[in-house]
């Protein structure tokens, strides 16, 4: 075999291997999303957007507070993962190239591995154990400590993908560093930071362990920040696991719910990332 | 390109408040939440208790819940099943309004709690042996027998002692799948507690408490985690509160009482168990009616309880929580039956009213 067809034949079964790996990737998550689709899409009707649960065993009833509930965490939860994660990624990209940065940078990877029910017993025990109440205040803190890491990291890396010439220009012109961050850096940056929030959210979403010991859950309609609140994967959660037919529909139907509003979330990441730039011009690079 | 950073920013969040304000509009208007003009519309006036803990009154709370929140419109009361064990903590802690246990809390917990917590007998439910064979056939247990299956002793359906209790029934050579609760449980408790009355054995190598060191067994989270886990597996055997396995078709055995009859759990033998016990209930009402005397009486029954302190530091909230307490041992008896829990007996229903009469809200600092 001369050097040439060699080199093309393990060309060849590299190519083969990486398309295998692909296949591997999206089968499952195809076979998810048309399972999901297959067992909920019969019980996705008005009702369940419309209605409250009804009391266990009996059929009927709706997810209406899970829903809103899980939208009036996941806002909580960027409000202030948002500020915290992007003030991070600034100081971490911009003064964070010394040993205190390092740490920090440490500390924020080890968090975005720490396993989320641990999350939740940290903001049981800030929270909801000094304050005596259980709280979608305390479910969305919880959630926000999930997302920090990751915006914090998207945000220092695309920050570090604007380029030099960009701040030297500001500065230059006399702009000091504070305004040079926030008008020129940012704002360069903005999309791809953007991108970074919409994925944390989208993981923030589907997170039940840090919500069971913080928000707890309800069978009311309660848009209180400072009440127990229901959410969309504790309450596929108890449905799940209880024994009634009825209850294991309509956990196929709010799991269907819950990945579209995660699809929907990841469509707005890749849209605004398509919108940006500076990470088109990285990929061309 | 964008103007402004912030402006984006600022554009996102407006975007998402929409969204959520749009959801929350669609969805509210629905027939599932009444909206009182006597709240002004919005659920911000009504005195809102939460409860959680025994997952064994969960389909009972759930219930009261939904008709309590239609005869009184100005209070809410959310029940989460947590197990009981998960209740008795977050009463101690301090975290919700009342807890629900069907394991009564013990001297350390009542010490740990600091302030003193009352007891208040809600219900009675039965615990059955539930199991799921091919062909389900009716099977009949004893005390000691159950107990040396759930030691490991017996490990299969054909065991010479099972056959010998029930003759004429077919039993399969298959091993026996014990299932039995994972967390915190007071129907754990319930049967851990009957089963030391049997068996000297289990007192002395397991003992009683909302959960112990099971010698075998799967465990399964909650009642319905307990349900699910027989209905998938056959051979097994596990214990869950009647209503479930009614709930669900799983089959379950009748079980020896101390007066030699074999007695399946129903809302009829669990009222006998009670009131045969109804004399020796002590002050505190903390009463163990397992292996009740009596005709008729099913020996797996127990109480569950409300767990609520007698101090209430808020007065809106304590009146609430009282109102509540009352309505459930009075009015609320009346949504037993239909879920095959057992109704309190008239003593027991009079010695709760005391019970509930020594809530008092302190002038302390309100939450």
């Amino acid at each position: 075999m001369n050097p040439y067809n060699r080199r093309r034949l393990v060309s060849r079964i590299m190519l083969g291997l990486c398309a295998a790996s692909v296949v591997v990737v999206v089968v499952p998550l195809l076979l998810i999303i048309g399972y999901l689709i297959y067992q909920g899409i019969s019980s996705v009707n008005l009702a369940l957007f419309t209605q409250m649960p009804k009391p266990v065993g009996e059929s009927g009833g709706g997810m209406a507070n899970a829903i809103a509930g899980s939208l009036l965490l996941l806002g909580l939860a960027s409000g202030f993962g948002m500020v915290v994660g992007v003030m991070t990624g600034i100081y971490l990209a911009e003064f964070g190239d010394n040993k205190f940065g390092f740490i920090v940078r440490f500390l924020s990877e080890t968090l975005n591995s720490t396993p989320s029910i641990i999350i939740g017993i940290f903001a049981y025990t800030i929270i909801v154990a000094p304050m005596r109440h259980f709280s979608a205040l305390a479910g969305g803190f919880a959630l926000g400590v999930i997302m920090v890491p990751i915006i914090a990291r998207t945000t220092e890396d695309m920050i570090r993908l604007v380029p030099t010439s960009l701040r030297e220009a500001s500065l230059a012109l006399g702009v000091n560093k504070w305004r040079t961050i926030f008008r020129v850096v940012l704002r360069t940056a903005s999309p791809g930071i953007l991108t970074g929030i919409m994925l944390a959210l989208a993981r923030a979403a589907g997170e039940t362990a840090p919500l069971l010991f913080t928000a707890l859950g309800s069978r009311f309609w309660s848009l209180s920040v400072s009440e127990p609140i229901s959410s969309l994967p504790v309450q596929i959660y108890t449905y799940a696991i209880s024994p009634y037919e009825d209850w294991h529909r309509q956990a196929w139907a709010g799991a269907l719910i819950l990945i579209g509003i995660v699809v929907l979330i990841g469509l707005a990441a890749r849209f605004l990332a398509a919108r940006s730039s500076l990470v088109r011009g990285a990929r061309r690079r | 390109m964008r103007r402004f950073f912030a402006s984006s920013i600022v554009k996102a969040v407006l975007a998402a408040s929409l969204i959520v304000a749009i959801a929350a509009g669609v969805s509210g208007c629905g027939p599932g939440k009444p909206v009182t003009p006597e709240t002004g519309g919005g659920a911000g006036n009504k005195v809102k208790l939460n409860g959680a803990g025994s997952t064994f009154v969960f389909p009972m709370m759930s219930k009261w819940s939904a008709l309590y929140d239609s005869v009184k419109p100005g209070a809410q009361v959310n029940y989460q099943s947590i197990g009981s064990g998960g209740g008795i903590r977050q009463v101690i802690a301090k975290t919700v309004d009342f807890g629900a246990t069907d394991g009564p809390m013990t001297d350390e917990q009542l010490q740990e709690a600091k302030k003193p917590v009352l007891h208040i007998p809600v219900v009675m439910g039965a615990v059955v042996p539930a199991y799921y064979l091919p062909g389900n056939p009716a099977i009949r247990f004893s005390g000691p027998m159950l107990a040396d299956i759930f030691l490991g002793k017996i490990t299969k359906w054909n065991d010479p002692a099972l056959a010998a209790l029930n003759p004429g029934v077919k039993l399969p050579d298959r091993q026996i799948v014990v299932v039995h609760r994972a967390d915190g449980s007071g129907t754990t408790y319930i049967w851990v507690d009957y089963l030391a009355k049997v068996s000297a054995e289990w007192k002395a190598k397991v003992g009683v408490a909302t959960s112990v060191n099971w010698p075998v067994g799967l465990g399964g989270k909650g009642n319905e985690g307990v349900a699910g886990q027989i209905k998938r597996t056959p051979g097994s055997l596990g214990y869950v509160e009647l209503v479930y396995a009614l709930q669900n078709k799983i089959t379950f055995g009748a079980v020896k009482n101390p007066a030699g009859q074999y007695i399946k759990g129903s809302a009829a033998s669990v009222s006998a168990a009670g009131a045969g016990a109804a004399n020796t209930i002590p002050a505190d009402l903390r009463v163990s009616i397992t292996n009740a005397p009596g005709k008729g009486a099913y020996p797996v029954s127990g109480f569950a309880w409300l767990l609520v302190y007698a101090g209430q530091e808020n007065q809106k909230r304590g009146q609430a929580l009282t109102d509540f307490l009352w309505w459930v041992i009075h009015d609320g008896q009346k949504a037993v039956k239909p879920l095959d829990y057992a109704r309190l007996p008239e003593q027991v229903v009079k010695l709760a009213e005391g019970k509930i009469k020594e809530i008092r809200v302190s002038k302390a600092n309100g939450r």
